[in-house]
């Protein structure tokens, strides 16, 4: 049993966080939302093109778990259809990433987040 | 070191000397001063000649009489027997402890559990450097009162108290005075005698000696007794029983000899370190230095960046070795109560950062530290989200 709080997966996320980065902007098919809560701040960012999740970004304050779970979110999704944001689930997540239980609830702020996300690009801001 | 970090935690634990070694490996083996000192044999005899030996050599240390210490387990151990063996012998007179919410958790769960078993405790808030305003531990005295109990350097923030006021103060009005030493032995001059202090907390493993030994020093006072925690044995006058461990003791003691003769060429080292370290990094946009700057011990800094989180910061600094906070309390997640108690945000106490220093640490560390501290604050806040 390893003494490594991180896995080999969170450490190799954390130190390759290639979809950190700002809102592409506001072009036609962007949608953004902000979620905080547990110590836990973030910005998730989409571009949206014909139904295809074409470019996911975020930024966020958190934990390496955290910061780890938006990037393998982001590689998860992008190239998806919008409709995969709603198979997110907390416990995917957590297993892939070994994320401790303890952190369970600041998982659950960036399950909130592609919720709204989810919401946000199916409402009027998305075309 | 087992990998290719740099170790900058030196307030958490330090290693062996190998002076230290080579004396503790004297006392163990065939051919060692490995008998029970309490042994009425000749090789019994022997290791308590060794023991008698170490404890002269810590007792240099503090300027105390060597028959004044009692060896325990630890710095852990030793508050322990302070606080809890000062106040159960004295209950019949009071039941009142004073001491700070900045003092190491051997000291504050110490305090709490009293608390829960209906002693009456009183926290002196420090002012925001971490110093204790004296006129705060004046006016919390009173007739009840039983043990002040104020640590030397703090471990998270290095702020050093002025416990030669502290002490005068509780002579003055009667009150025992005990300090928690661990961070302070060996790297600030000590002197029980001249600093009024009762009780005195002692641990090997800060100063290049073994983990495992540790010390209370015990002033002659026909005022001051304690209970024993442990029973089972004539050891130690019965206050603290228990086959004595020989040549962790002898390492204690040798240990203890080092730092007596290098006290002053170790702390030019790490004042210059830490200056260096905290020259590099001033400069990086939000970072605040953490502790009374011209009352600190000079082997700790301790800073926060405002608006990180601590631990993904102490991922980035990899492979540099270091702590949010206390080490001791690392496995917590909570923001240090230390920074808390001296009115740090919670945003700063999340984001704090320890750096220690050792006798080992170089320039060239520090600097490697520098670069790694910049390059990974700039790294942080470039991923921080803008509020909605």
């Amino acid at each position: 049993m390893s003494d490594d709080p991180y896995g080999g997966m969170v450490r190799t996320l954390f130190t390759a966080l290639d979809h950190a980065a700002a809102c592409p902007g506001e072009p036609s098919g962007a949608a953004s939302v902000y979620c905080e809560g547990q110590g836990v701040s973030l910005r998730l960012n989409a571009v949206v093109a014909d139904g295809i999740l074409e470019t996911l970004s975020f930024r966020a304050r958190g934990c390496p778990h955290v910061l780890a779970a938006c990037e393998w979110l982001c590689r998860r999704l992008e190239g998806r259809p919008v409709a995969a944001l709603g198979d997110v689930r907390p416990a995917d997540i957590m297993q892939t990433l070994s994320v401790p239980v303890a952190k369970t609830g600041r998982i659950l702020v960036l399950e909130d987040a592609v919720r709204l996300l989810a919401q946000r690009i199916a409402g009027p801001a998305a075309t | 070191m087992s990998d290719s970090g740099i170790y900058l935690d030196y307030a958490a634990t330090t290693p062996v000397d190998p002076r230290v070694v080579e004396t503790m490996l004297a006392c163990m083996g065939e051919a060692g001063n490995f008998a029970n000192p309490s042994a009425l044999h000749a090789a019994g005899r022997a290791s308590a000649r060794v023991v008698e030996h170490a404890a002269g050599e810590l007792a240099r240390l503090i300027n105390c009489d060597p028959r004044r210490l009692v060896w325990t387990s630890g710095a852990t151990e030793s508050n322990n027997l302070a606080i809890q063996g000062v106040l159960r012998a004295r209950e019949h007179r009071g039941r009142h402890l004073i001491t700070m919410p900045t003092e190491h958790k051997a000291v504050t769960d110490v305090a709490k559990a009293l608390g829960r078993e209906g002693w009456r405790v009183t926290w002196l808030e420090p002012e925001p450097g971490g110093l204790l305003p004296i006129e705060r531990l004046d006016a919390a005295i009173d007739d009840d009162s039983q043990l002040v109990s104020i640590m030397f350097a703090n471990n998270e923030t290095g702020v050093v108290q002025d416990i030669a006021a502290i002490g005068r103060l509780c002579r003055e009005r009667g009150v025992p005075f005990h300090v928690d030493a661990a961070q302070a032995l060996g790297k600030i001059a000590i002197d029980v005698a001249a600093l009024d202090v009762d009780l005195l907390s002692m641990t090997a493993h800060k100063i290049y000696g073994p983990q495992g030994i540790g010390a209370l020093y015990v002033a002659r006072c026909d005022d001051l007794s304690l209970e024993p925690l442990l029973f089972g044995g004539a050891q130690q006058g019965r206050l603290r029983p228990g086959t004595l461990p020989v040549h962790l003791i002898a390492g204690f003691g040798r240990a203890a000899a080092i730092a007596g003769g290098s006290l002053l060429d170790d702390y030019t080292h790490l004042w210059e370190l830490r200056d260096r370290l905290w020259r590099g990094i001033e400069s990086v946009p939000g970072v605040v230095r953490n502790g009374e700057a011209d009352a600190s011990y000079p082997g700790i800094l301790n800073v926060s960046a405002g608006g990180l989180d601590g631990e993904s910061l102490l991922l980035a600094l990899e492979p540099l070795h270091v702590s949010t906070g206390s080490a001791c309390n690392s496995q917590s997640g909570e923001p240090s109560a230390v920074l808390r108690s001296m009115g740090r945000s919670d945003e700063l106490a999340e984001s704090a950062i320890r750096f220690s220093f050792g006798r080992p640490t170089s320039k060239r560390d520090v600097d490697a530290a520098i670069e790694s501290y910049r390059d990974a604050v700039t790294r942080l806040r470039g991923l921080l989200p803008e509020a909605a």
